[in-house]
C-alpha cells in the first residue's frame, strides 16, 4: 500500500522534474547555510565553515543525482527520453518513417482483417453450452450411394438409442420446416424447425423471453405453440413486451407465443446441418415436433435430425462404439424398402459446422502471414540502411561513453515507434478491409458475417505489432552493435558496416522473393481453378428466370397441384416477350437432390443402383436450353398419359444403353413391380445438378405438372427484373396466399456456386499482388541504396574505361542474382506448399507447370523493371564528382 | 551491496521517524546534527545520504515537509511526522526490538544459556 501510495508519487515525479530540482536546490543551499552558520558560531572562517559543511555534506551533485533518482523512475525516464530522442530522428526523416510504418501497417492491417474473420468463425464461442459436447447421430447405409451423413436415425431407431445408450447426456431429434407466416395482408415463406421437448435442453440454449418447448407441447392436442427468433420478434412485433399474450398463424393454423430466443440464436442454418436444407440462412420458429404413437414406431428413416449432447468425459469413439453396438441390434428390426444394414456414425458438431471451412481459414491466415513475414522483411532492410547511414553518430555515441546495451535499447525502441504507428494505421486499415471482405462474403461460411474488431482481434493486433517491430529491429541493432569502435575509428565512417549490412539485406530480399514466388503460385493455381469452374457445361442457360413456389395445405391432390401449375403455366405463357415457360421439383444449383432406384430392361442391373430423378412439364428443356440430343422432348400428351415416358441424359445413356440405342429402351422405378417399365423417348445433355465442380451423374426425367413445390422457369429475352415482377404479379393473380418466391436467374445461381471460390481466389490474389508490391519496392530500396553505397567505386571503374551499359549490366546482375536465388528457393517451398493446397483446386495440377511458368515470368519482368530505374541512376554517375565525394 | 543499503535504510528511516517523534518538527540539517549526537557521534553520517531517505519518507506518507524560518532567521524546510507517521514509529520501534532480542540471544556468550 505504501509502496503504491511512494510508486505513485515517483511517476508523478517524471512530470516536474525542473520545479522538484529548485525546491531541491535551495532546501541544500539553506542546509549549508545552517551548517556553515554553526561552524562560524564554533570559531571556525566563514570559507572554512563553508568547506566543512560541503564535505559532511559529501558533494552537491552527487545528493542531487541520489535525491532525483528516488524521486522520479530512472529505468522510465530514460525511456521516455529513448522515446523524445526517437520520435525527433522519425521526424527527422519523413521519407524513410513513412515507407517503413506503411509497408508495416498494410501488413499488420491485413492480418488483422483476416484474423477477425478467423475469430468469428474458428474462435468466438457458439451460443450453445459447451459445443465440444455436441454431435450429430447418423445411420449410414453401406449398401445406399449417398454420402454418410445424409441417412438420419428413424424415430423408432431414435427412442431406442436415447433407452439403450448411455454416452449421452440428452438427445434430441427435430425436422426442419418451411412455413407461410401470415401477416396483416401478405404472406412470408420462413424456415422453422419441429422440435422435440429435449431440443433447447441438448443444446443449453435457453429463451431471452418466456419458456422454450416442454414434454407437454409434445402431447397431441397441446401442440399449437410456438418460439420465435429475436428477429422475429424485432420485424413483426416491434420487440413489444407482451409478445407472449400474442400468437402466429402459420399454414392457417394459430400457434400461441411462449418464448423469444436471444439474438445470437438461430440454429439450425445452413452450415449447421451437414446435409439441411441449404437456403436456410437462420431459422426463426421452433414449434413442437408432436410425435403420433404411429410416427415414433416408424422404423424407416425420415428427414428428421438428431443432435445429441455427449456425457462429460465421455469420447465421441466411445460414443461411436456405443451406438454401433445399438444399432447391430436394432438393423434386424429393420424391414422396409431400403432392407438391412443401418451402421451408426457419431460425428462431432463443431468438426461438422466449422470443420469444412477450417483448412481456408487457416490458409488464409498462412498467406496473410507471409504478407506480413515480407512487410516484416523490407522494414528490416530499411532500418538496416538506416542504421549504415548513422554509424557516424552511433559511433560518436559509442565513443562518448554509451554502452552496446543502450545503444540497442535506443534502436529497438526506434523500431517499436514504428510498429506501434503502423499498428495503430493498421487497425484503421484492418476496418476498410473487413468491410470490403464482408462485401466480398460468400454466404456459405459459417458466421463470417459476424466479424468485428473485438477485443480478442485488438489483442492480436498489439501483439502483432509489437512482434513485428522487434523482429524487424532486431537484425539492425545487432548488426550495429557488433561493429567494435576499433573498425568505426579506424574507418572514417559508414564502410567497416556496410559490408555486414548488405550480407543481411541481400539475405532478406532473397528470402522475400521466395515468399512472393509460393503465394504468386498459390494465388496462380486459385485463379486457374476458378476459370475452369467458370468454364464448365453447366448444361442449361444461365438466362433462364426462375422462381420458388411452394403450394400449401389446401393444395391437397394431385389433381390440385396438376390444375394450379396448368394455370401458373399457362398464364407466364402468355405473357409478353415469353420464350418458354416449365416446372421442375429439383431445380439445379438449388441445393436439392433426390436420388431414386430403377432397373433398365436388357441391362445386368445391379442391387441398389440409382440415379438422380426429376419431375418436370413438357416445356422444361426448352425453357433450360437444355439441347436434345437423341430422340424427342415430351410432348403435352405425354405429362397426362397412363404409361408416362422417360428422358435420360448422356451420362446415363453412356452407362446403362453402352453398346445399343436408347431410344425405345425401358426403364421401372417402380420398387415393387420392376417390370411397370417406362419407355425411354429422348436423351437430353448432362445438367451439372449439387455444384458446378462434380461431374454430371446419370439423371432421369418424368413429364407431370403435379407438383408440391416446383422451381418455375422461364426463358425469354427481356430483361430478368421486368420478367420477375410480372411472374409475381402473375401468381399473385392465382393465389394471392400464396408466398411470393424468390425470383433468380440461372447465372444469380453459378454465381452463387461460385462464390466461395470468387472469395477465396481474390483474397489469395490480392495477398499475392500486395507481397509482389511490398518486395519489389524492398528490392528497388536495396538496389538505390547500394548503388548511393557504391558510388565512389562505380566512378572509378568508369574512369578506368568501364562503360555506362557495363555499369547498368553490373547492377542489373546483382539484382539478378538475388532474384534468381529467391525464385529457386521459392520453387522449392512452393513444391511443397502447394502439395496442401491440392483440396482447393479444380482440374488444375497442384505443380502446374504453365503456372509456375509464369509465376518465374513475372517475378523476372518486375523485379527487372523495379531494378532497372537505380540501375540508371548508377550508369549517369560524373566520374569526376563521384571521385570528389568524401 | 543493494543490501546494505536497505538495511542501512531501514534503520535510518527508523532514526529519523524517532528524532521527529521525540524532537517534533526539525530541518534536515537539525536531524543530522541530531541523530549524531544521539548516537553519541559513533554514527558518521554523510548528511547526503540523509535526503533521499526523507524524500521515501515523505512519498510514503509518514513525513511531510513544508518551508519555515529557523531560530536564526534562516529559511529551512521543516520535517514533521504524520499520523501514520506517528503508528509507523511504534510499529517499526517494536520490530526493531524484537530482532535485536533475538540476535541477542545469539550473542550473548554461550555458558550463560
Amino acid at each position: 500500500m505504501r509502496k503504491l501510495r511512494a510508486f505513485c508519487f515517483r511517476l508523478l515525479g517524471l512530470f516536474r522534474g525542473r520545479r522538484a530540482d529548485d525546491d531541491f536546490a535551495a532546501e541544500l543551499e539553506s542546509h549549508i547555510t545552517l551548517h556553515t552558520d554553526a561552524g562560524i558560531r564554533a570559531g571556525l572562517t566563514a570559507e572554512e565553515a563553508r568547506r566543512q559543511a560541503l564535505i559532511h555534506l559529501g558533494g552537491v551533485e552527487q545528493t542531487q543525482q541520489a535525491h532525483r533518482e528516488r524521486r522520479s523512475l530512472p529505468w522510465l525516464d530514460s525511456l521516455l527520453q529513448d522515446t523524445q530522442y526517437g520520435l525527433r530522428t522519425l521526424r527527422r526523416s519523413p521519407g524513410f518513417t513513412i515507407t517503413a510504418v506503411s509497408t508495416l501497417a498494410v501488413g499488420i492491417g491485413a492480418c488483422t482483417a483476416i484474423f477477425s474473420l478467423v475469430n468469428a468463425v474458428l474462435i468466438r464461442s457458439l451460443p450453445y453450452g459447451e459445443p465440444q459436447r455436441l454431435v450429430y447421430l447418423f445411420t449410414p447405409n453401406p449398401r445406399l450411394p449417398v454420402p454418410v451423413e445424409v441417412m438420419t436415425p428413424s424415430y423408432a431407431d431414435f427412442f431406442d438409442i436415447k433407452r439403450q445408450g448411455h454416452s449421452f447426456a440428452n438427445m434430441s431429434a427435430f425436422e426442419q420446416a418451411t412455413f407461410h407466416l401470415a401477416m396483416d395482408g401478405s404472406v412470408e415463406r420462413v424456415s422453422a424447425a419441429r422440435v422435440d421437448e429435449n431440443f433447447f435442453e441438448t443444446l443449453e440454449s435457453t429463451p431471452e423471453i418466456g419458456r422454450s418447448i416442454g414434454a407437454d407441447d409434445n402431447q397431441p392436442g397441446h401442440s399449437r405453440v410456438a418460439v420465435i427468433s429475436h428477429a422475429l420478434w424485432h420485424s413483426i412485433f416491434a420487440d413489444r413486451a407482451d409478445v407472449l399474450e400474442h400468437s402466429l398463424t402459420l399454414e392457417g393454423v394459430r400457434y400461441r407465443i411462449v418464448g423469444v430466443m436471444p439474438p445470437e440464436f438461430a440454429y439450425p442454418s445452413s452450415s449447421d446441418l451437414p446435409y439441411g436444407n441449404a437456403s436456410v440462412k437462420a431459422t426463426h420458429i421452433w414449434i413442437p415436433l408432436a410425435l403420433t404413437p404411429k410416427q415414433k414406431a416408424e422404423r424407416e428413416p425420415g428427414s428428421d435430425e438428431v443432435i445429441a449432447r455427449l456425457r462429460p468425459g465421455i469420447s465421441v469413439s466411445k460414443a461411436q462404439s456405443e451406438m454401433s453396438t445399438i444399432m447391430v441390434r436394432l438393423d434386424q428390426l429393420h424391414s422396409g424398402d431400403f432392407g438391412r444394414g443401418w451402421g451408426a456414425f457419431v460425428e462431432n458438431f463443431m468438426d461438422n459446422a466449422v470443420g469444412p471451412v477450417r483448412p481456408l481459414m487457416w490458409l488464409l491466415l498462412g498467406a496473410v502471414l507471409l504478407v506480413l513475414l515480407i512487410a516484416c522483411g523490407n522494414a528490416a532492410s530499411l532500418l538496416l540502411a538506416r542504421a549504415a547511414n548513422r554509424m557516424r553518430e552511433l559511433g560518436m555515441r559509442v565513443a562518448l561513453g554509451a554502452g552496446r546495451g543502450r545503444i540497442i535499447r535506443q534502436l529497438l525502441t526506434e523500431s517499436l515507434l514504428i510498429g506501434v504507428a503502423a499498428g495503430v494505421l493498421g487497425i484503421g486499415l484492418a476496418y476498410v478491409f473487413l468491410h470490403i471482405l464482408l462485401d466480398l462474403d460468400p454466404g456459405d461460411i459459417p458466421r463470417l458475417n459476424e466479424a468485428s474488431l473485438d477485443t480478442r482481434v485488438l489483442l492480436f493486433t498489439v501483439s502483432v505489432s509489437l512482434l513485428t517491430s522487434v523482429l524487424a529491429g532486431i537484425l539492425p541493432a545487432l548488426t550495429v552493435a557488433r561493429v567494435s569502435l576499433n573498425g568505426f575509428l579506424t574507418s572514417g565512417g559508414g564502410g567497416a558496416v556496410a559490408g555486414t549490412h548488405s550480407r543481411s539485406q541481400n539475405a532478406l530480399i532473397v528470402v522475400e522473393a521466395a515468399l512472393v514466388v509460393v503465394l504468386l503460385a498459390g494465388a496462380g493455381l486459385f485463379i486457374r481453378s476458378y476459370l475452369n469452374v467458370e468454364s464448365v457445361t453447366t448444361g442449361f442457360s444461365p438466362s433462364t428466370v426462375t422462381m420458388n413456389v411452394g403450394l400449401d395445405e389446401r393444395y391437397g391432390t394431385p389433381q390440385q397441384q396438376g390444375a394450379f401449375f396448368r394455370n401458373l403455366i399457362g398464364k407466364l405463357g402468355a405473357l409478353p416477350g415469353i420464350d418458354a415457360v416449365g416446372a421442375v421439383n429439383y431445380l439445379p444449383l438449388s441445393h436439392s437432390e433426390s436420388l431414386g432406384f430403377f432397373w433398365v430392361d436388357g441391362f445386368a442391373n445391379q442391387k441398389d443402383q440409382m440415379a438422380e430423378g426429376r419431375l418436370v412439364t413438357p416445356q422444361y428443356f426448352r425453357a433450360m436450353n437444355i439441347p436434345l440430343v437423341a430422340g424427342r422432348f415430351f410432348a403435352e400428351d405425354d405429362a397426362s398419359s397412363p404409361a408416362r415416358p422417360t428422358i435420360i441424359n448422356q451420362q446415363f445413356a453412356k452407362e446403362y444403353f453402352a453398346d445399343r440405342n436408347p431410344i425405345g429402351g425401358r426403364i421401372s422405378t417402380d420398387e415393387k413391380d420392376h417390370s411397370h417399365w417406362s419407355t425411354v423417348i429422348g436423351v437430353v445433355t448432362d445438367v451439372r445438378h449439387l455444384t458446378l465442380e462434380e461431374a454430371p451423374q446419370p439423371q432421369m426425367y418424368s413429364p407431370g405438372y403435379e407438383l408440391g413445390a416446383a422451381y418455375i422457369a422461364v426463358r425469354t429475352m427481356r430483361p430478368p427484373s421486368a420478367v420477375a415482377s410480372e411472374i409475381q404479379r402473375t401468381l399473385k393473380s392465382i393465389d394471392p396466399n400464396l408466398a411470393r418466391g424468390d425470383v433468380h436467374t440461372m447465372g444469380d445461381l453459378m454465381s452463387e456456386a461460385t462464390a466461395r471460390r470468387r472469395f477465396q481466389t481474390t483474397l489469395l490474389g490480392v495477398f499475392a499482388a500486395i507481397a509482389l508490391l511490398l518486395a519489389l519496392v524492398g528490392l528497388y530500396g536495396l538496389m538505390t541504396y547500394s548503388v548511393s553505397c557504391r558510388t565512389r567505386e562505380l566512378g572509378i571503374r568508369m574512369a578506368l574505361g568501364a562503360q555506362r551499359t557495363d555499369v547498368t549490366l553490373l547492377v542489373l546482375r546483382k539484382a539478378g542474382f538475388l532474384l534468381g536465388s529467391g525464385l529457386v528457393l521459392g520453387l522449392a517451398c512452393t513444391w511443397i506448399a502447394t502439395r496442401t493446397i491440392k483440396a482447393f483446386l479444380f482440374g488444375v495440377d497442384a505443380h502446374d507447370p504453365a503456372t509456375i511458368l509464369s509465376v518465374c515470368v513475372l517475378l523476372a519482368v518486375c523485379g527487372f523493371l523495379a531494378a532497372l530505374i537505380p540501375a540508371r541512376r548508377a550508369a549517369s554517375i560524373d566520374p569526376m564528382q563521384a571521385l570528389r565525394t568524401e | 551491496m543493494g543490501e546494505k543499503t536497505d538495511v542501512w535504510q531501514g534503520t535510518l528511516a527508523l532514526m529519523v521517524l524517532r528524532t521527529l517523534e521525540t524532537l517534533g518538527p526539525l530541518h534536515g540539517y537539525g536531524l543530522a546534527r541530531r541523530i549524531e549526537q544521539t548516537s553519541g557521534d559513533v554514527l558518521q553520517l554523510n548528511y547526503g545520504t540523509l535526503y533521499p531517505a526523507l524524500l521515501r519518507l515523505e512519498q510514503e506518507g509518514f513525513i511531510r515537509s513544508r518551508w519555515g524560518v529557523s531560530e536564526n532567521n534562516r529559511k529551512a524546510k521543516y520535517y514533521e511526522l504524520t499520523k501514520a507517521g506517528q503508528r509507523q514509529v511504534k510499529k517499526a520501534a517494536a520490530e526493531w526490538e524484537q530482532t535485536t532480542a533475538i540476535l541477542a540471544r545469539f550473542l550473548t556468550p554461550a555458558g550463560e544459556a
